[in-house]
């Protein structure tokens, strides 16, 4: 990277932008890919806490589905995830 | 720069995949023998206990709950009949009691009685003695009239006065 | 700048190169599976003597008073229970896959745990590690639908509700191992990166050991329960429907 960036202050070449917009990319894949899961597991939280204030004695129950809701929902930013590694390591 | 998919699909590792599957059974096996199926027997042994035990406890609490209330009716059965013999002992008492008074009531009606009666007989028998004694002072009178030859007024108003004194002295008696 | 740029880029390809090795078929693959194997057996080794450690519970009377490796034994076994094989449908069925799923959920507890020490690695960041167990559970419910149901409605079930939804079916049917065996690589992956990039870019070592062992143990017991939990679903799923 750094006889990159020595090849950016000289000159930039073709393979130089693909770079910078596989960087670009991964980060834009992977900032816009939290965004839903973020949303959907704070909501998930917020309806359980709800349920939770409302009826204590459910609290188990409501945690470990709360949880399960939460990793299924989780999934979509594992896949940002992935499709950001894959971006940065092996295209 | 494009993305091989074919690639990356035939580069996953399979050797590693299979030896990471049988490193797994191999565990899962291992921990079951050593592990779990010991202790889930265990813990099953002791629940049966357990519930063993609860069960014996709850058949001699009621043993005891039945031991109880047959004390509890025991107690009840002897407290009434104690009331029952003190009831009857108090209404005893009070018959005694009121056939005693009534009997010292008759007694001492019959004692006055009895001693108004022999007051009576004394008086009868002291007024006739009396009269006894009268009929000789009378006679000891006639005797002395005859002996000094008193006129008819004299012996009249001495008759009158022995009268006279014979009934205050009467009346004097005692009642 | 210079020094902190060449820091990050090595960091980050040397991880790419170790972790992600197995998508290109370079020469430093024997490597990397040496150290994938180790480490399970790392963990294997620290279960089983987890297991003879909690075994000695069992040497004494069902009468006695019990000790506090038993009371130990007694939680674990009411903790994995209660949270873990209580959700299944039917009680028969916790009772049948009560090993599998306490080794799955121990397994992977573990893995994670196991990257919190430094030098160690976590054999869950390896996708083949995690894809084999996700294999297993896939195996495991498609076995014990069949035996649910009988071959014949098994096999028509992949037909309705219409007869030309069998791709979107056989899909569905297989996008669970995947998101399941991605799932849990994404996440212990994730959390290395990150503690390796923060480690490369500060260098007070305060920050990543917190945020190693927030990683490692917290959101690690996390993703092994979400991963034995979503096992006992799938397997739910599929001998229900």
């Amino acid at each position: 990277m750094l006889q990159e960036a020595q090849a950016v202050a000289s000159g930039i070449s073709g393979a130089d932008i693909a770079l910078a917009a596989k960087y670009i990319a991964a980060g834009l894949c992977m900032g816009i890919g939290a965004i839903g899961p973020a949303i959907g597991e704070g909501m998930a939280a917020a309806h359980a806490l709800d349920g939770m204030a409302r009826q204590p004695e459910m609290q188990g129950a409501l945690m470990r589905t709360m949880v399960l809701g939460q990793a299924i929902t989780e999934s979509t930013g594992i896949y940002s995830l992935l499709i950001a590694i894959v971006l940065l390591f092996v295209v | 720069m494009s993305v091989d998919w074919g690639k990356i699909v035939k580069s996953i590792n399979w050797t590693l995949l299979m030896a990471g599957v049988i490193n797994f059974g191999l565990l899962l096996y291992i921990l079951k023998r050593l592990l779990f199926k010991p202790a889930l027997a265990f813990l099953d042994r002791r629940r049966e206990q357990i519930a063993a035990r609860i069960q014996a406890a709850r058949v001699s609490e009621t043993q005891a709950q039945q031991l109880v209330v047959e004390r509890e009716s025991e107690l009840r059965q002897a407290r009434e009949r104690i009331e029952g013999i003190l009831a009857d002992a108090r209404r005893e008492a009070e018959a005694l009691i009121a056939k005693a008074k009534s009997e010292a009531k008759k007694d001492a009606a019959k004692i006055v009685a009895d001693s108004k009666h022999r007051l009576e007989q004394e008086r009868d028998r002291m007024i006739h003695e009396l009269r006894e004694a009268y009929a000789e002072i009378a006679v000891l009178g006639a005797e002395r009239v005859l002996d000094r030859e008193i006129r008819i007024e004299d012996h009249r108003r001495l008759l009158d006065q022995l009268m006279e004194e014979i009934n205050e002295e009467s009346l004097r008696i005692p009642s | 700048m210079g020094t902190i740029f060449e820091q990050l880029s090595g960091t980050l390809t040397h991880l790419g190169e170790k972790q992600i090795v197995t998508f290109h078929l370079g020469s430093l693959q024997l490597q990397f599976d040496k150290a994938a194997m180790i480490m399970s057996w790392i963990v294997m080794a620290l279960l089983i003597a987890l297991a003879l450690f909690l075994r000695r519970a069992l040497l004494q009377d069902v009468e006695d008073k019990p000790n506090r490796v038993q009371a130990a034994l007694d939680a674990l076994i009411d903790l994995l229970q209660s949270q873990l094989t209580a959700n299944f449908s039917s009680e028969r069925l916790g009772n049948e896959l009560f090993p599998f799923i306490s080794t799955l959920f121990l397994f992977v507890l573990f893995s994670n745990w196991l990257g919190v020490i430094p030098g160690l690695s976590s054999p869950t960041q390896d996708l083949n590690v995690t894809m084999g167990l996700a294999l297993m559970v896939f195996a495991t419910s498609q076995f014990l639908a069949m035996k649910a149901k009988g071959m014949k409605t098994y096999w028509k079930g992949y037909l309705e509700p219409m007869p030309f939804m069998l791709p979107l079916n056989i899909i569905g049917e297989l996008s669970r191992p995947m998101s399941h065996a991605f799932r849990l690589f994404g996440n212990v992956l994730a959390g290395t990166i990150l503690t390796t990039v923060v480690m490369a870019k500060f260098a007070p070592i305060i920050v990543p050991s917190i945020l190693n062992v927030v990683f490692g143990l917290f959101f690690g017991a996390i993703q092994a329960f979400v991963f034995a939990i979503l096992a006992v679903a799938y397997i739910n799923v599929a001998v229900e429907n």
